[in-house]
């Protein structure tokens, strides 16, 4: 029992960075229906900045360096901290948020999910990969009640937060201006009669909300030191503790984080026990907010409020695929050209490349066609991986066979991921996706026993004695694999093609654009979910699948949520309502052509993430059709013109070469049975 | 004989929003080829009505179709066995052609369609489900238009046609003739009447007494979520707890 409450006492630690976390998304919810995804990543800054500054007297700027000629004090270092939080607050909602504040939900997600591969890519430039221990300025000993010891650490560190949890709560109470805020948030013209501009309103929250987070994760590095991986995803649970907080009470808020820190706290005393199964040891720190999040859902699942989720996700249009057979021969003999030609360096750039456009491809299906937000693709693509080790290596599932379970494997997750979305839709779903994604990381992939740390080797691929692995002897970038992926592409090329011009495709554009309609036109919007997941996450299983091949053995890095994230950032930026955004996607991925040029031409580094990550911001806010249809726009003007002055053809735009543009009168003809 | 003949019948519906009662017992019968009006001033509970009967929000009280009961089933369901519905608003697919928005009711996707998709041979009668479907609401050859391109009169006639591709038994049309003007308001209670005479009963709701009164069978009136009258079209003229309850002023001056 006395171990309980100490148990407890600590695990108040953790609780009160989710308290600094949940208040902050709260504030900025509140203040301008956005859920920042990038909170965590956003209070991290501030807090490397001090940590920094305690640790060598350096102080990191997003670019150069000022040195003090000692380390300074804690108050000092944190007001530095504080003031780069309040400047990062600024700076995030003129450049990032204040844009897409009446933008979609997807836009907004995605905004906010750039920023957040944008802050993490950048903390790693500056602050370096590894974890900064941060030496702790909070008072250590224990306070010893009845027989119980209890830490002073952790209890201070609830208590700051808690008054500053009071003090967000008190502003939206009792001030003007956070009245307002509340006000805005139901009805945002009543705010601007009231006298008050939406805007400053937003402004203050973000910069509030970003000062109280970074004061929780100075605090938190104190107990784990900071890492920029870490702390990104630390939002995650705090995600989970807003919608219990049902997007509303900072108190809720405040309640949550703490019984989830405590709870968190205690599981890892209890799976320290010798009957708890080895095999449930690993990340349960990260499935305990999953749980939760579908527990809270499938309970209040409707009656969360709905701001910024009732609206649609407003997409570009999609035009749908149209096989050319001509173009499509084209497209595949250049591709195949360029494999032979290339060095094997750019080979397996390429090879990558292809892989990493299918990943983008089940995001065009999942998001692109039904409208829904998925983070969880890379998990759907790791599952696939891991399984197809077991299966080529302990059961010598023959090749061409195994992709195929191992990708239904993917799909069946996919649909069980895709059961929330039954009920939640636009952010929500984003959130347990994410939730989804990162509790199969931890659990799954990061898991010993079931993965083990020696490695996950995969078995040759072979067929008719033809061997299609990606290496033999010195040649690291075998012909057979490339053309083996080239292949499997064009496959699962057809496979969406035939897809999205059939009655699915034209059923998940329903679903997407109304779902109220799609039912009174006879559609089971349920079943098309879960049929868009299953065929998204059987896509990524493929893609999954081969990467495994491309890299003889897995690796949970392969598949994690930032890696998923990173591709979804790509997947947007070509373009996600089309196959030749993900095309472009592909081009542009890691790992992929285009990065491996940049990497032989110039030392890039880390800042291929923060320019992923870049871009992302800048084309959720000014071109949301992607690369790929602003290309085809292009491509449709000059092709106006060019008729027009009865000239030459325009050329062929290589990227959406077999998806030729067509008028919606061209359509529903079906020019030809693929 | 059947105790429940084909059709659409509906026995004490009741819906409960929260403390408030928007239908209370409303029972009505609408019979294959006939056209059915249901009227009653704003807010009596017209729509909340055809939300119950097509599963939209959930209600006591039962519903059935062509001597099926149906309350219970979910909205697709009904949709797929042939009670369909239009909205007021609209709710076509906005970035969807209006052949394709015609095509989603008639073929609605589900896992039989993925296989075909996949693995079967491509079909080509596409064309006529839609044209037939767009002839029937005088909207030929706007196949190839986005929907949201339209006007909203036109919207609602596409609403109406996507109502009745696949198979329609029996036609909810919630105001559809809101937003014609009065000459089209003239030329679309003929197309009622036409597609009435193919087979599906129609229960038309709307504010245009003109039309309602002109081309209805039957007519009910409803008023705080209760029926006040049901009977012929000439009836509901004169009768004075209509007149009374419907407006406040004699039906003639509304007519005129």
């Amino acid at each position: 029992m006395t171990t309980l409450i100490e148990f407890a006492a600590l695990g108040l630690g953790l609780g009160a960075v989710y308290v600094g976390l949940s208040t902050g998304l709260l504030l900025v919810y509140r203040a301008t229906g956005i859920i920042n995804f990038a909170q965590g990543a956003m209070a991290m800054w501030g807090a490397y900045v001090f940590a920094q500054l305690q640790k060598d007297g350096s102080l990191v700027l997003p670019v150069g360096t000022l040195y003090f000629p000692e380390p300074p004090g804690v108050a000092v270092s944190l007001l530095i901290g504080l003031v780069n939080a309040f400047l990062l607050g600024v700076l995030a909602h003129y450049l990032v948020f204040r844009p897409v504040r009446r933008a979609p939900a997807l836009a907004q997600v995605v905004v906010s999910i750039g920023l957040m591969v944008s802050l993490q890519a950048l903390a790693v430039i500056r602050f370096g990969p590894n974890s900064v221990k941060v030496d702790s300025f909070l008072p250590d000993g224990t306070i010893t009640v009845g027989s119980v010891e209890l830490p002073q650490r952790e209890l201070t560190m609830a208590a700051i937060m808690v008054v500053l949890a009071a003090i967000a709560w008190a502003y939206l109470r009792f001030t003007h201006s956070g009245r307002a805020t509340r006000a805005a948030a139901e009805n945002e013209r009543g705010a601007v009669l009231m006298g008050f501009s939406a805007d400053r309103l937003a402004l203050i929250a973000l910069v509030m909300g970003t000062l109280i987070s970074t004061v929780s994760v100075v605090l938190g590095g104190v107990l784990t030191g900071l890492s920029p991986t870490n702390y990104t995803l630390l939002v995650v649970p705090a995600l989970a503790v807003v919608l219990v907080a049902r997007l509303e009470s900072i108190w809720l808020g405040v309640a949550g984080s703490l019984v989830l820190g405590i709870f968190q706290s205690e599981l890892s005393l209890l799976s320290t026990r010798s009957w708890w199964p080895t095999w449930a040891q690993s990340g349960l720190d990260q499935v305990l907010p999953f749980l939760v999040v579908m527990v809270i859902l499938f309970a209040f699942g409707k009656r969360l409020p709905a701001r910024g989720t009732l609206q649609a996700v407003r997409l570009p249009d999609v035009v749908l695929p149209r096989f050319v057979p001509w173009k499509a021969l084209a497209l595949v003999l250049v591709a195949g050209v360029a494999l032979v030609v290339l060095s094997p360096t750019y080979r397996f750039g390429l090879t990558t490349s292809l892989i990493v456009a299918m990943l983008a491809l089940s995001y065009v299906v999942i998001t692109g066609y039904l409208g829904q937000i998925s983070l969880a693709q890379s998990a759907f693509a790791g599952a696939a991986g891991f399984t197809l080790s077991k299966l080529t290596t302990a059961w010598n599932v023959p090749f061409p066979l195994a992709i195929l379970v191992c990708s239904l494997v993917a799909a069946a997750l996919g649909m069980l991921v895709a059961l929330p979305a039954f009920r939640i839709r636009g952010v929500q779903l984003a959130i347990v996706t994410i939730a989804a994604a990162l509790a199969i990381e931890r659990f799954v992939f990061d898991n010993y026993s079931l993965t083990p740390a020696t490695g996950n080797p995969i078995g040759r691929p072979t067929l008719f004695g033809i061997d299609f692995a990606v290496r033999s002897g010195r040649d690291l970038s075998r012909l057979g694999f490339s053309f083996m992926v080239l292949a499997v592409l064009v496959l699962v090329v057809l496979l969406f093609v035939r897809v999205a011009r059939g009655d699915t495709g034209r059923a998940f554009l329903a679903v997407r654009a109304n779902e109220r309609a799609a039912a009174s036109a006879g559609i089971d919007v349920r079943r098309t979910k879960l049929i868009g997941f299953g065929l998204s996450a059987f896509i990524a299983g493929i893609a999954g699948c081969l990467i495994g091949y491309s890299q003889g053995q897995l690796s949970a890095e392969s598949f994690s949520v930032v890696v998923g994230l990173t591709i979804l950032a790509v997947a947007y930026l070509g373009g996600i309502t089309s196959f030749g955004g993900a095309l472009v996607a592909g081009l542009l991925g890691p790992l992929g052509l285009v990065y491996t040029a940049l990497h032989q031409w110039f030392d890039l580094g880390d800042a291929y993430a923060l320019i992923t990550g870049l871009g992302l911001i800048l084309t959720a806010i000014l071109n949301p059709s992607g690369i790929a249809g602003e290309t085809r726009h292009q491509v449709e003007w000059l092709t106006g013109k060019l008729r027009r002055t009865r000239s030459l053809p325009a050329p062929r735009e290589p990227a959406d070469a077999a998806v030729a543009p067509s008028a919606p009168a061209e359509t529903r003809r079906m020019t030809t049975g693929v | 004989m059947s105790e429940h003949p084909a059709g659409l019948r509906t026995e004490q519906l009741t819906v409960r929003y929260g403390g408030v009662v928007a239908n209370s017992d409303v029972s009505l019968t609408v019979e294959p080829g006939q056209v059915v009006g249901l009227i009653g001033p704003n807010g009596a509970g017209k729509t909340t009505f055809v939300d119950a009967v097509t599963g939209f929000t959930g209600s006591e009280g039962h519903v059935w179709l062509n001597g099926r009961r149906i309350d219970g089933l979910a909205p697709h369901r009904r949709r797929q066995i042939g009670l369909t519905r239009t909205w007021q608003s609209g709710e076509l697919f906005g970035n969807l052609t209006v052949a394709e928005n015609i095509l989603v009711a008639a073929r609605p996707g589900g896992v039989a369609a993925l296989g075909r998709d996949v693995f079967g041979r491509r079909r080509s009668r596409n064309d006529q489900v839609v044209e037939r479907a767009l002839t029937a609401v005088g909207l030929e050859g706007v196949g190839r238009a986005l929907a949201r391109d339209l006007t909203l009169g036109q919207q609602k006639l596409v609403g109406v046609a996507r109502a009745l591709a696949g198979t329609c038994e029996l036609l909810l049309l919630d105001e559809p003739a809101a937003g014609l003007d009065s000459h089209e308001s003239l030329e679309f209670a003929g197309r009622v009447r036409a597609i009435a005479e193919q087979g599906p009963g129609i229960l038309l709701i709307d504010h245009d007494m003109s039309l309602v009164l002109g081309v209805c069978d039957v007519v009910y009136v409803l008023e705080f979520g209760k029926l006040i009258f049901t009977g012929p079209p000439d009836a509901a003229r004169t009768d004075p707890a209509v007149v009374a309850a419907y407006l406040g002023v004699p039906m003639e001056s509304v007519d005129a």
